[in-house]
């Protein structure tokens, strides 16, 4: 039983069951300026959330109509376009007014944002947990946290010049390098299948996003093997096991659920990265990419790339539309964080993997 | 007897209990600038349990580790002197680090067993070295914890998390595990240090069935429990071996002032 200072050391009966109430001033010492300070500190507090639910509330008051407009065609369809802007002609559905032929499916882009992640998470996560475990373990100490600011100067590269190294660079090298082995698999797997392209597509914009992750992941996980008994680990290199095997034995076992929380982290991420991917996607519409070199779009890119055209379009609904994509990119990037940081708790609040407890 | 001897080399098995199966030879051990072991001389009994006492901060666990080189990897670690495994240097150039921990088993202060399931803690070391066959995996692992008495209580969960057993239940699966490796020379660093009486006890009972077939170095800052399990005691203070005796010699008639200062509790 934890005790926490009561501040007036009044009763002093507190049972076994009862919890000790948390130390806290009663109003009446608080002076005037301490109330002023309090209330701006909630306020300050109160931000955060406000932001989230004004957001929200607003991109969902904005892409109502495009859902009414195209109903479940909207998750379904796979033709995006905002229909003749230059003409009068207009069309109604489900007693709502677009331009004529304006269709917005936007299945491609929820499958392109996806994908796109996906690969860079099956990608970033090994990558990212090889690089900590190599850094913690193998290099030394002075060593380390000189490397250690190398991962995480790759955090602060403004995207836009990823998207700029990888459209002149990375790209064209990956196509013309490394793509034509990878056609190899295409008798396993069929999506490595096909013509490569010039470098502009899912795969490159994959690996693209899987750089710009491995910071974030590579950040989580070296506090997590920070963690780890050592003692744990003195337990397997005991027994002779190398510092592989211990690390396959021990250290990974014992933040597995950790990195699991990290990996989503760095998804939520991937997911609403915008710029790189819009420059090296190939900005595919109305469809699928048929391999995983060819050009594919995600929701974020989308928003960027249609923008500028929607705000010609003078019944509104083009707007409407791309806030439908945002609407339907914050769900998943929420959602996708919310399950991060519930899995982040459930590792860290000790009920997971107790060492040596003794009596 | 507790193990059957099969990874022990026959002229090991044969060679005369009480003999030195560890001979420590002027080894020191420093961290940087700083000296832990100064100057250690000793010899570990073969087949006898060998208490190493004084105490706190006198570097009987560092002595400890040193023998399975467990300081290998810290940084700024330099010994000087040799440890002598029958007769082969374990510092020496070349010396397979995996077999000497093999065949050095350990038991630390507080139980830690790995992150897998019951019956992988017991297996997985033997496995890594190829001591078992795949079809032997599930007979060998029953009968070692069956050996250290833990079988009928975790028998229906041997794939479930050893963090779920007891603090003396995990130690004694560690006991399991280092077992399994048909180590030579058992190193126990303060093993029961946190432990209830009866895993305690049973602890003991298990160093005492080692008595002639393996040799035991026993950590403890109990005295009485030195008394109770050693055969030998080696008494250390400051970094330096003051006194090794038989234990009774060594309770009944201390040759040292430093030892018989410790003993009566007095700061000499």
């Amino acid at each position: 039983m934890r005790f926490l200072g009561n501040a007036r050391g009044a009763g002093g009966d507190a049972g076994p069951t009862v919890v000790p109430p948390r130390r806290r001033l009663a109003d009446a010492d608080l002076t005037g300026r301490d109330r002023a300070v309090r209330g701006a500190l909630l306020a300050a507090a109160l931000v955060p959330t406000l932001m989230l639910l004004f957001l929200a509330a607003e991109m969902i008051r904005e892409a109502i109509p495009a859902f009414v407009y195209s109903g479940t065609n909207f998750f379904t369809g796979q033709i995006f376009t905002f229909g003749n802007l230059y003409i009068t002609k207009e069309t109604v559905h489900h007693g709502v007014l677009a331009p004529h032929g304006a269709s917005y499916g936007a299945l491609p882009f929820i499958f392109g944002t996806l994908a796109s992640s996906l690969i860079a998470l099956l990608i970033a996560v090994p990558a990212a947990v090889g690089a900590v475990l190599a850094l913690t373990e193998r290099v030394p100490a002075g060593l380390q946290s000189s490397l250690s600011i190398f991962l995480e100067l790759l955090a602060g590269i403004p995207s836009v010049v990823y998207g700029f190294w990888g459209i002149l660079v990375f790209g064209p090298l990956l196509a013309k390098h490394v793509f034509p082995i990878l056609t190899e698999l295409g008798s396993v797997i069929p999506i490595f299948r096909g013509g490569v392209g010039g470098g502009e597509g899912l795969l490159t914009a994959s690996l693209i996003l899987a750089v710009m992750i491995i910071p974030i992941i590579a950040a989580t996980t070296r506090e997590l093997i920070r963690t780890v008994p050592i003692l744990a680990k003195e337990g397997a290199l005991a027994l002779g096991m190398t510092q592989y095997e211990t690390a396959k034995v021990v250290t990974i076992p014992y933040v597995r659920r950790g990195i699991l929380a990290a990996a989503i982290l760095g998804w939520a991420r991937a997911l609403g990265e915008t710029m790189a991917v819009l420059m090296i996607s190939g900005n595919l519409l109305n469809g699928f990419p048929v391999n995983i070199y060819s050009p594919f779009s995600t929701l974020a890119a989308t928003i960027v790339a249609m923008l500028d055209s929607a705000l010609t379009d003078a019944t509104g609904m083009a707007i409407h539309a791309l806030a439908a994509i945002g609407v339907v990119l914050l769900v998943i990037t929420v959602a996708t964080n919310l399950i991060g940081r519930l899995v982040i708790r459930r590792v860290s609040g000790g009920a997971v993997l107790p060492v040596g407890r003794g009596i | 007897m507790l193990m059957e001897s099969r990874g022990t080399p026959p002229d090991v098995a044969s060679a005369a209990v009480g003999e030195g199966a560890v001979a420590i030879q002027d080894l020191s051990v420093r961290f940087g600038s700083t000296q832990v072991l100064k100057g250690i001389s000793a010899q570990i009994a073969r087949g006898k349990v060998t208490a190493l006492i004084g105490p706190t901060g006198c570097g009987k666990t560092t002595l400890l580790r040193a023998l399975n080189r467990l300081h290998d990897q810290r940084p700024g670690f330099h010994l000087d002197g040799s440890i002598l495994l029958e007769g082969s240097n374990i510092y020496a150039r070349g010396t397979d680090v995996r077999d000497l921990r093999r065949r050095m088993g350990m038991l630390f202060q507080r139980p830690n067993p790995f992150p897998q399931s019951i019956a992988e803690n017991v297996s997985l070391g033997a496995r890594i070295h190829g001591l078992w066959a795949r079809g032997e995996v599930k007979a060998r692992t029953e009968g070692l914890l069956r050996d250290v008495g833990l079988w009928e209580a975790v028998r229906d969960r041997l794939g479930g998390t050893p963090f779920m057993l007891s603090g003396g239940q995990q130690q004694l699966l560690c006991m399991a595990r280092a077992l399994a490796v048909e180590p030579e020379v058992l190193l126990l660093d303060e093993p029961t240090s946190s432990l209830d009486p009866h895993s305690t006890g049973r602890i003991e009972e298990l160093v005492a069935s080692f008595r002639g077939s393996k040799t035991v170095v026993f950590v403890t800052h109990n005295l009485q429990q030195a008394a109770r399990c050693a055969d030998e005691v080696l008494f250390m203070m400051a970094g330096e071996a003051i006194e090794q005796s038989p234990v009774r010699a060594f309770f009944d008639h201390p040759g040292d002032e430093r030892s018989r200062a410790y003993l009566e509790g007095r700061t000499a």
